[in-house]
């Protein structure tokens, strides 16, 4: 094995191990989407009829939790404790750092992904073509990359205390005001305005696309907005982590 | 056990390991590091000395690459500071730098030895760095003492050339200290070049070869540890008197001098012509002393002079 992949794998499971063990990660990001798709898919009143499209929101849940928590609350952290500063003094290669924790990011979010599957497939019943469980699964994993910008702005920015207050604004905000538990239709005029400014929403509504939920919708539209967030997004966390080094 | 593992690649011996010159770093208003000077050659003990502000951990920042300097240029082995075969060669301990909280020191020493080329194993470095009581506990249910041996078993377990060791003992208990003592002797018997900062005045007469007092950003003295008194020469003289500052100044030779409790401190060039002097001006002067300067004595002479006296207290 190369060196940079040894260090890569190496570093990748540290951040796992160190990212479990920690009950404040576990929840948001392991226990929370899953419980909240049980309530909502199975354990609700009328809800087999919802789990095919809960299936699809929920997975974005299922990816913001790791993304916001794993990247905002534990860079804040690292750069206040200065474990960046030491990683910048030791020989490991470029980029292992930032490419490990998007590694265990991902990872982490397809175990969320999977137990959401799991209980769409086993307990709601939800019954999809492979090729639709194949490209949810696509749409789910690349939206951690809109989400990892936005907790990178968080680490970089936030003092490590305010950054868990805010990355759980954020993770709720964007959840709740996106529609990711309750469709936006339900929502009255102003807030649903409100939701077509977030990327969850639009996100949520690619999910909903591919899985082939009822309803009409502007695929072009929301992949159209997803990418100009994204791309904010990215310049906004270039901006922090410049700002942060100098 | 250590030293079959140990390998010392002695290349150009008279290339300086670290070369500055005219180093300055200032941060806003504040000049951190003024024209800084320096050339170290491998091997041996390097104490750099100075109260907090005193511009140590720019130095050291400095040479690592992790700030840029304003003017002037660092060397270190003949590269840019930071340059990627440096890092390998250098281990570093740096203040206020935490490992990750959820590991355990053999889960961080795993991480590591992914980094170099030639890291110890990790039964060596355990046994080297003392590790054995803790080294399965995780990182924050640590005494801080038990931190700062984690930190520094990661310095050192690349088996660096260079090392850099930032306050390596601030805030331990003295055993704790002793222990860190130990190894860095160890590992400066082997060949290793170490460079410590500390503003503990005993930690560098303890352990250094060569000690560098800076103060404001300047090297104020720069020597042996052994030629180090002679920097200053004269004589300390103690004693319990009535005079006041501006009389006991106006002595013949004398320095500075200051009130510490119920003793009075002067540093005296011509010891014999002061002494008759305050004898003469006090004569119900009590419990004199005369000493040879102790190494506290030179940090004042050196970074406070006489109108910064009254604060020597704080050392």
């Amino acid at each position: 094995m190369s060196r940079t992949l040894r260090v890569l794998t190496a570093e990748t499971g540290a951040q796992i191990l160190a990212n479990l063990r920690q009950m404040e990660f576990i929840i948001p990001t392991l226990v929370m989407p899953a419980a909240f798709y049980t309530l909502f898919a199975v354990v609700l009143p009328g809800s087999s009829d919802n789990a095919a499209y809960l299936l699809a929101s929920f997975g974005i849940f299922a990816v913001l939790g790791p993304a916001v928590f794993g990247f905002g609350v534990s860079v804040a952290n690292e750069r206040e404790r200065g474990w960046l500063q030491l990683k910048r003094v030791v020989p490991a290669p470029a980029g292992s750092f930032v490419g490990a924790k998007l590694l265990a990011t991902l990872l982490v979010a397809a175990i969320a992904l999977a137990e959401i599957y799991a209980i769409a497939g086993f307990v709601a019943g939800v019954e999809l073509e492979r090729s639709v469980w194949f490209s949810l699964l696509g749409v789910h994993l690349m939206a951690a990359i809109p989400f990892v910008f936005i907790g990178l702005i968080i680490g970089f920015f936030m003092p490590s205390n305010g950054a868990v207050a805010v990355s759980n604004i954020v993770f709720l905000g964007l959840s709740a005001l996106g529609g990711l538990w309750i469709p936006i239709m339900l929502f009255p005029p102003l807030m649903q305005t409100m939701a077509s400014y977030l990327p969850s929403y639009h996100l949520a509504e690619i999910a909903l696309a591919v899985s082939g939920a009822p309803g009409e919708r502007d695929l072009a539209g929301h992949l159209t907005s997803t990418l100009i967030m994204t791309g904010l997004l990215g310049g906004g966390a270039v901006l922090a982590w410049a700002n942060q080094r100098s | 056990m250590f030293a079959s593992t140990i390998r010392l690649e002695k290349e150009m011996p008279l290339t300086p390991v670290i070369q500055t010159k005219a180093l300055s770093k200032s941060y806003g208003a504040k000049l951190a590091l003024n024209a800084v000077d320096l050339d170290i050659e491998a091997g041996g003990i390097i104490a750099i000395l100075g109260r907090n502000g005193a511009g140590k951990t720019t130095l050291i920042h400095s040479l690592l690459g992790l700030v840029r300097a304003k003017s002037g240029s660092a060397r270190v082995f003949s590269r840019r500071p930071g340059h990627a075969l440096n890092r390998q060669a250098t281990g570093v301990m740096l203040q206020d730098a935490d490992l990750p909280e959820s590991l355990t020191t053999r889960e961080h020493a795993a991480l590591y030895a992914e980094y170099y080329d030639r890291a110890l194993d990790f039964e060596t470095l355990s046994q080297l760095c003392e590790l054995g009581e803790f080294e399965d506990r995780l990182y924050r249910k640590l005494s801080g003492g038990q931190k700062r041996r984690a930190q520094f078993a990661m310095a050192v377990i690349g088996q660096p050339e260079l090392l850099f060791l930032d306050e390596p003992t601030t805030g331990l208990d003295p055993e704790a200290r002793r222990a860190i003592w130990r190894v860095v002797r160890a590992l400066a018997e082997r060949g290793t070049t170490i460079i410590l900062t500390t503003h503990y005045l005993e930690e560098a007469d303890r352990l250094a070869d060569r000690i560098i007092v800076m103060d404001g950003g300047q090297i104020k003295a720069d020597a042996a540890a052994d030629d180090i008194r002679s920097t200053v020469g004269g004589a300390v003289i103690r004693c319990v008197t009535t005079l006041d500052e501006a009389q006991r100044n106006a002595l013949p030779g004398v320095e500075w001098s200051r009130q510490s409790g119920r003793l009075m401190e002067m540093l005296t060039r011509q010891t014999t012509d002061t002494l008759r002097a305050l004898l003469d001006a006090d004569p119900a002067l009590e419990d004199l002393t005369v000493s040879r300067p102790s190494l506290e004595d030179i940090f004042l002479d050196l970074t406070e002079r006489p109108e910064l006296a009254a604060q020597g207290d704080a050392l």
